[in-house]
């Protein structure tokens, strides 16, 4: 790879929101495009708070197919089993399928799936769990925000001046470490 | 981040209306913010520091309960058979199942505080959330033993589960006693995965300030968690989903539970309102055992009296009153249509729990669940005393298991048989209560060592959304909306 190709990370570090989101406005307005970035933080920091476009997220779909799976298994457990007994048992005149138990059924199930398929979602949109080395500073859980910037090699030292001015505690190449 | 923010910016030392900064922060957790790191160390100190004598002693004590109470005398009843319990004609249904009702109605407290609060926004709820999502699952698993006590034969209780088996029988799935099964477990897998989620960044957090073997479990159990834009998001709508989810599947856990009463055709239980009766019932001694819960975390773990203060039991307290209150109208709905209703048995059974030998324990179920709560929770400054209000709460819970034992073994007794009436007399269910009892509290005493009770991250957040405001003369607190 060329020195003009090579791209390096860089782990800011600030000690409060606003100078982090002024980091992003300026780090774009460098030409970071915002997919070369990433924003690390203790606390759920919005995307509008940081001036970030919006995350996308796969959880609610996983949810809504978990359901659907849900009332599948319901729907069998409630109307297909009881005809596959061998000798279906007939009591008097009540329904074979009756209505209200089976609303019971289809709805503890479909609930089961969906919620199940959430915790799920949240695995798999994460990529839960994951034990290799992460660029990471253990700062980020006392309350620090981490700008994770990807930027080519040449532009390593404008970014980081840029970044220290506003308002950076640190700025240094980010390495993957064991967490 | 917020705790260096300046909150006070418009509000003055001293105000007309009397009260000053420093009474807000002392009064008000989310206005009395700590940097970040200085709550995690203190959250991680009431879990990693030293054990004291006294927790050393309620371990021993509660294992010795544990083993004896529910291992051996379990074991022997699988041994000698389901006799040595009291259960009989025509009290079937006895303590496992009063201790089933009972337990559920605990696991309640957990979703409640949790979810339905998380949902209305109400701020008090963040410093313990955990905490009475805890009680849900460790009441839960109790609710479970309870459950496989009663069954007698517990090694067939995989017959119960929906599988294609060699002779092709399928439970029947229109007995309100598989919905039991479908919903517990459903409620069961629901809370363990909602006790989870927002515990993965506090995981994160003690994994960056632990060594050894609390290092690897708190790396394994973070799942690698840092805290990236996708991963908050990601939580944050899984979150939302269950909070909302969550809370129809502790309707339908009670609601279900009361159906194996009311869909009998019996005096005392076939009614209509049971359903709502339950659900209110089991919210009652639910918030009861949380405010119990909360009292014994501030008094004996270390920094708790930072985060857990007389806001919360306040908070707590006006709810236990509410809930008390529609408890109380339940009753009477329920107690007034039987009344009313002139069957002969119904009145037999009335009169039988008013004036019969256990007559007592109706009396003293309305003294605890109606008379206590409202004598003692109307008054703020009583209300806000923790030792005071965890009292409450125990009577509540005395209360609520008499309420059960009317409800299931002393009904039972009177039926339209009479040549079948006996009094139910308990036989090992009072040894394998008192273990399940046990085991919750060594289960939770042991976990306030593992798990960090305070999810520090939404106490942060909390922090960061409110602040003081002056409104003409007097200051308020505001709480800005940050999702």
């Amino acid at each position: 790879m060329t020195e003009e190709k090579k791209v390096v990370d860089l782990l800011a570090v600030f000690s409060d929101l606003e100078p982090a989101a002024d980091a992003v406005e300026q780090l774009r307005a460098l030409g970071v495009h915002d997919d070369c970035m990433n924003v690390i933080s203790g606390v759920p920091v919005t995307e509008a708070m940081l001036g970030r476009p919006r995350q996308w997220t796969n959880v609610p779909r996983i949810a809504m197919g978990g359901a659907i799976l849900g009332f599948g298994a319901g729907f069998f457990l409630a109307f297909i089993s009881p005809y596959l007994y061998p000798y279906p048992i007939q009591v008097n005149t009540h329904a074979f399928v009756p209505g209200p138990p089976t609303v019971v059924v289809l709805f503890e199930l479909t609930m089961l799936g969906m919620l199940l398929s959430t915790f799920l979602g949240v695995f798999l949109d994460s990529f839960f769990p994951n034990y290799r080395p992460m660029k990471y500073v253990p700062e980020i859980s006392d309350g620090k925000i981490a700008i994770l910037v990807e930027c080519p090699h040449m532009e390593e030292g404008k970014i980081t001046d840029t970044l220290k001015k506003l308002g950076a505690e640190s700025v240094k190449p980010a390495e993957a470490q064991h967490l | 981040m917020a705790y260096d923010k300046n909150k006070s910016e418009h509000a003055h030392h001293d105000d007309h209306s009397g009260h000053s900064e420093a009474h807000f922060r002392e009064k008000h957790l989310m206005l009395d913010p700590l940097p970040r790191g200085q709550m995690n160390d203190m959250v991680m100190e009431s879990m990693t520091g030293k054990p004291t004598w006294k927790f050393w002693a309620a371990v021993i004590i509660l294992g010795g309960i544990v083993a004896y109470g529910l291992v051996y005398t379990w074991a022997r009843m699988i041994i000698e058979g389901i006799g040595i319990a009291g259960v009989n004609r025509p009290s079937y249904w006895g303590i496992f199942l009063v201790n089933t009702v009972f337990w559920i109605g605990i696991s309640h407290a957990g979703t409640f505080i949790s979810a339905i609060l998380r949902v209305f926004k109400a701020e008090f709820r963040r410093p313990f959330t955990r905490a009475a999502e805890l009680m849900t699952t460790f009441g839960l698993v109790q609710a479970g033993f309870s459950v496989f006590m009663h069954m007698g034969r517990v090694w067939l209780s995989y017959w119960l589960f929906p599988y294609p088996n060699q002779r092709m029988l399928w439970p029947n799935l229109h007995s309100p006693l598989t919905w039991d099964l479908l919903a517990i477990t459903t409620y069961l897998l629901s809370s363990t995965m909602y006790l989870f989620l927002p515990l993965i960044p506090d995981m994160a957090m003690a994994r960056d300030r632990s060594t050894g073997w609390r290092k690897n479990l708190y790396k394994v159990l973070a799942l690698g968690f840092r805290g990236t834009e996708g991963e908050w998001t990601h939580l944050r709508n899984a979150m939302n989903i269950f909070a909302f989810a969550i809370i129809p599947v502790m309707f339908s856990v009670h609601t279900i539970v009361s159906w194996d009463f009311a869909a009998a055709t019996r005096p005392g239980w076939n009614s209509t309102i049971f359903g709502p009766y339950f659900v209110v019932g089991a919210l009652h001694s639910g918030m009861g055992a949380a405010v119990i819960v909360l009292a014994v975390i501030r008094g004996n773990m270390k920094h708790m009296k930072y985060f857990i203060r007389a806001e919360h039991f306040d908070a707590i307290g006006k709810l236990m009153l509410i809930i008390s209150m529609a408890w109380a109208y339940f009753f009477f709905n329920d107690y007034m249509v039987q009344w009313y209703g002139g069957d002969k048995w119904t009145h037999q059974l009335l009169h039988f729990h008013e004036e019969g030998p256990l007559g007592w324990m109706w009396l003293s179920m309305l003294i605890c669940n109606v008379a206590v709560p409202w004598a003692i929770l109307w008054n703020t400054k009583w209300r806000s005393t923790p030792w005071l209000v965890s009292t409450v709460g125990i009577i509540i819970n005395v209360g609520m298991w008499f309420e059960r034992y009317i409800i299931v073994p002393v009904s039972l007794t009177i039926n339209r048989a009479p040549f079948t009436w006996r009094m139910y007399k308990p036989g090992v269910e009072i040894q394998l209560g008192i273990g399940t009892l046990a085991l919750f509290i060594l289960l939770y005493v042991l976990a306030s060592k593992i798990i960090p009770l305070i999810p520090v991250w939404e106490v942060q957040e909390g922090q960061m959304a409110h602040e003081l405001k002056k409104f003409g003369r007097e200051t308020v607190v505001s709480v800005s909306e940050l999702e």
